[in-house]
C-alpha cells in the first residue's frame, strides 16, 4: 500500500453543548485520520453530530477534550489568533447556505481572504483564475444576489480555494440547491481532489452523493460507526 | 504591501454603495438633525446673550463709558475731553451726559427720573435711542423746553417689574410736563417718546444741554458721564489703552464693568448651555449606536463568516468605525448647510421678541468646532460599542445565531 502523508489527526475528541441546564453531547470519543489527497465523506442521520465534528476541524470550535493535530501540530490549544491565521492560510470551509457577503461582487468575495495575504492587484488576478476553475469565470462582477444558488456556491468554494489551502471542509454543499446543480457543484470537488490532489471533507445527506468520495465515516448519536 | 489594509475600506464603501439610499439619506438626516439639535440651543443662547449686550451698548453706555475722576463729581470741559477722545485711533463717536436729579410731575402723578442733559447730536451717533421714537421727534440741540421720555416714564401698560408708583400715566406727545429741580419747577413739552425695550434706558428722559443752561446758568460744558463707541467690537481693552495713552484722565470702563448685571445672565445661560448640550451629544450618540446596532444585528452572520474566512477583527471593527464616521461626517456637513442655510436666515428674518431685546442666532466658531469634534467621537465611540460586541462573541454564535 502506498505511503500516504496524514494531514489531520484526530485524538478522542468530546463535544458537549450546554444549553443552561441542558447538556446535549454531540461527539463522544472520535477519533480519525485524514491524508493528503483523501476525499472525505461524513455521512449520518440528522443532529447525530457531523457539522460539529466538522466544525472541529474546521477551527470554528473547540472540542471539550481530546486533541487534533494539524501536521502533527495540537490546534485546539491555541489561541484564537493564531487559529484565526490557520483558517485564513490553510484551511478553506463552505457553509451549506453560501454565506458570501451581500454587498461584494463575485470576485470581491473572492480576493477578500486573499487579501490579507497579498497586494489587491495579484489578489484580483488569482481570484479570477480560481473564478475560472470554478467555471464562473463570465459572472464575476455579479453580487450574490445576481447568482443563482448553484453559483453562489461556487463562488463560496473559489473563496475557499483562493489561498491554496491544505484541506477543504465543506458542510452539506449541495443541500439549498437543486438537483443539476448540485452535480455541478459536486464536479468540480471531484475535479479538485483528481486534479489538484486537494484534500476534501464533505458532510452529505444524499446516498448517491457518497459516491464521489475515497472514503466514507458515519456518525451515530456522537460516535463513528 | 498587503492588501490587508484597505479590507475596511472597501467593505464599509461597498457597503454605502449598495445600501438603501433611503436608509442611508435617513440616517444621515437623523445625524443632522443630531448636529443641529448640538448647535441650536448655544447660538441662542449666544444670539440672546448678544442681543442683550448690544442693547446695553446701543442704548446706554456705548462700547466705553467715561466717568469723572475719583473724588470729582463731573467731568469738567467735557468738548475739549470728548474732541480728545473722538481723535483717537479706533473711535467712532463720544458724548457727554449730564444727570439732572429731578422729579418728573405730570397731571397730579410725580415720580423721580434719571433726566439726562445731551447733545441730541452727538448723542446721535452713539446711541440709538433717535431711532427708537415710537411717539413724535428727537430732539433738536437749539430746543430749550422740549424733553424726550422713555416708554416706561409714560406708558400705561403694567411693565414686567410691576405697576411703577411713579409712572406718569398717559402723558403723550405735546403734553407739559414739570421739572422739578431745586425748588423750582421748569415747565417743558413732551417732544417724543421713544422706546429701546431695555429698561435702563427706557426709564430715561433726555433734554438738551441749551435747556439745561437756561435752568441752571451755572452749568458750563461739564457731564457725568461720556459714551464712546469703537469701530471694532470686542476692541475694548485696546481703545481703552489708548485713550489713556491720549491723556484722557477720568474714569474709563468697558461696557462690561459699566453693567455688572449681564455677567450674571451670561453664566446663568452657561449652565443651561452645557446641560442641554449634553443632551445634544447623547442624542447623536443613541442614534448613532441604534443605526450601528440595527446594522450589526442584521450582518451577525456575515460577520461571522468574515471572522471565519480569517478577517482580523480589529479589520471588522474598522469598518464600522468608518461607517460611523461616514454617517456622522456627512451629517455634520448636512447640518451646517440646513442650518446656515435655513435656521440662521429665518432667524434674522423673524428674531425671537424678547422682553429687553431680540434675539437672532449667533454662532461661536470655537463652540462650533468643538460641537462637530464631539460629535463625530461620540459617534466613532457609539458605533464601536456594538462592532466590538459582535467581534467578542463566541464565532458560532456569530455564525449561527444563537443569543
Ligand atoms: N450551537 C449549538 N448549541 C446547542 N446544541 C447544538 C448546537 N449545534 C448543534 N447542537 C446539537 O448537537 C447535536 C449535533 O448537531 P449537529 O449539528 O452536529 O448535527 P448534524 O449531524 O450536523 O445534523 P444535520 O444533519 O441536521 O445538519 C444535535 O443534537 C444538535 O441539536
Ligand atoms: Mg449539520
Amino acid at each position: 500500500m502506498q505511503q500516504q502523508e496524514t494531514i489531520i489527526q484526530v485524538n478522542k475528541i468530546f463535544k458537549t453543548y450546554r444549553l443552561g441546564e441542558v447538556h446535549v453531547p454531540a461527539l463522544k470519543n472520535v477519533s480519525l485520520t485524514i491524508h493528503k489527497g483523501d476525499f472525505l465523506i461524513i455521512t449520518g442521520r440528522n443532529g447525530s453530530g457531523k457539522s460539529t465534528l466538522l466544525r472541529q476541524l474546521g477551527l470554528l470550535d473547540k472540542p471539550d477534550s481530546g486533541e487534533i493535530l494539524l501536521k502533527n501540530k495540537d490546534v485546539t490549544k491555541m489561541p484564537e489568533r493564531e487559529r484565526a491565521s490557520i483558517r485564513l492560510k490553510r484551511l478553506g470551509y463552505i457553509f451549506q447556505e453560501y454565506a458570501l457577503i451581500a454587498e461584494l461582487s463575485a470576485v470581491e468575495n473572492v480576493m477578500l481572504p486573499a487579501m490579507m495575504l497579498e497586494s489587491s492587484a495579484s489578489c484580483r488576478k488569482r481570484a479570477i483564475e480560481v473564478l475560472k476553475k470554478v467555471g464562473l469565470e463570465y459572472k464575476i462582477k455579479n453580487l450574490p444576489r445576481q447568482l443563482s444558488g448553484g453559483e453562489q456556491q461556487k463562488v463560496a468554494i473559489a473563496r475557499a480555494l483562493i489561498n491554496h489551502p491544505e484541506v477543504i471542509f465543506a458542510d452539506e454543499p449541495t443541500a439549498n440547491l437543486d438537483s443539476i446543480a448540485a452535480k455541478d457543484v459536486l464536479k468540480v470537488f471531484k475535479r479538485l481532489n483528481e486534479h489538484d490532489q486537494s484534500t476534501i471533507v464533505m458532510i452529505t445527506h444524499e446516498e448517491e452523493e457518497t459516491a464521489y468520495g475515497h472514503r466514507i465515516i458515519k456518525l451515530a448519536d456522537g460516535s463513528l460507526v | 504591501m498587503k492588501a490587508e489594509y484597505k479590507i475596511p475600506f472597501i467593505l464599509s464603501w461597498k457597503h454605502l454603495l449598495r445600501s438603501n439610499k433611503w436608509t442611508l439619506s435617513l440616517i444621515i438626516f437623523f445625524m443632522s438633525i443630531a448636529f443641529i439639535n448640538m448647535i441650536f440651543v448655544p447660538s441662542l443662547f449666544n444670539g440672546i446673550v448678544d442681543g442683550f449686550n448690544k442693547q446695553i451698548i446701543t442704548t446706554t453706555t456705548g462700547n466705553i463709558l467715561i466717568t469723572p475722576r475719583d473724588g470729582k463729581d463731573f467731568i469738567s470741559d467735557s468738548s475739549e475731553t470728548i474732541n480728545r477722545i473722538e481723535s483717537t485711533d479706533g473711535v467712532t463717536a463720544a458724548s457727554a451726559q449730564m444727570l439732572v436729579p429731578g422729579t418728573l410731575k405730570f397731571d397730579g402723578k410725580k415720580g423721580s427720573w434719571s433726566i439726562y442733559a445731551i447733545n441730541p447730536d452727538q448723542e446721535k451717533k452713539v446711541t440709538t435711542v433717535s431711532e427708537k421714537i415710537i411717539d413724535g421727534e428727537y430732539l433738536d440741540p437749539s430746543d430749550e423746553t422740549g424733553i424726550l421720555l422713555g416708554n416706561d416714564i409714560t406708558s400705561t401698560e403694567t411693565t414686567n417689574e410691576g405697576d411703577n408708583p411713579f409712572s406718569l400715566k398717559g402723558a403723550s406727545v405735546g403734553d407739559t410736563v414739570a421739572v422739578i429741580f431745586g425748588n423750582t419747577e421748569y415747565e417743558f413739552t413732551i417732544r417724543g417718546i421713544f422706546k429701546t425695550k431695555f429698561n435702563t434706558a427706557d426709564q430715561r428722559g433726555f433734554i438738551t444741554q441749551e435747556a439745561l443752561k437756561k435752568m441752571n446758568p451755572g452749568y458750563v460744558d461739564e457731564a457725568t458721564s461720556i459714551s464712546v463707541t469703537i469701530n471694532l467690537e470686542g476692541d475694548e481693552e485696546n481703545v481703552m489703552q489708548s485713550l489713556k495713552d491720549r491723556g484722557v484722565r477720568e474714569n474709563i470702563y468697558s461696557w462690561q464693568q459699566a453693567s455688572s448685571l449681564m455677567s450674571s445672565v451670561s453664566d446663568s445661560f452657561l449652565s443651561i448651555n452645557v446641560i442641554l448640550s449634553i443632551f445634544g451629544v447623547l442624542i447623536a450618540a443613541i442614534t448613532v449606536f441604534i443605526v450601528i446596532y440595527i446594522d450589526i444585528s442584521s450582518r451577525r452572520q456575515e460577520i461571522g463568516i468574515l471572522r471565519a474566512i480569517g478577517i482580523r477583527p480589529y479589520l471588522i471593527r474598522a469598518m464600522y468605525i468608518i461607517l460611523s464616521a461616514v454617517y456622522s461626517v456627512a451629517g455634520v456637513l448636512l447640518g451646517t448647510v440646513l442650518f446656515f442655510a435655513i435656521i440662521v436666515p429665518y432667524f434674522n428674518a423673524h428674531p425671537f421678541v424678547l422682553p429687553i431685546a431680540d434675539a437672532k442666532l449667533l454662532v461661536n466658531p470655537g463652540d462650533f468646532i468643538a460641537r462637530l469634534e464631539t460629535l463625530i467621537w461620540v459617534a466613532i465611540a457609539a458605533g464601536l460599542v456594538p462592532a466590538v460586541t459582535i467581534t467578542r462573541t463566541k464565532l458560532l454564535d456569530a455564525i449561527w445565531g444563537s443569543k
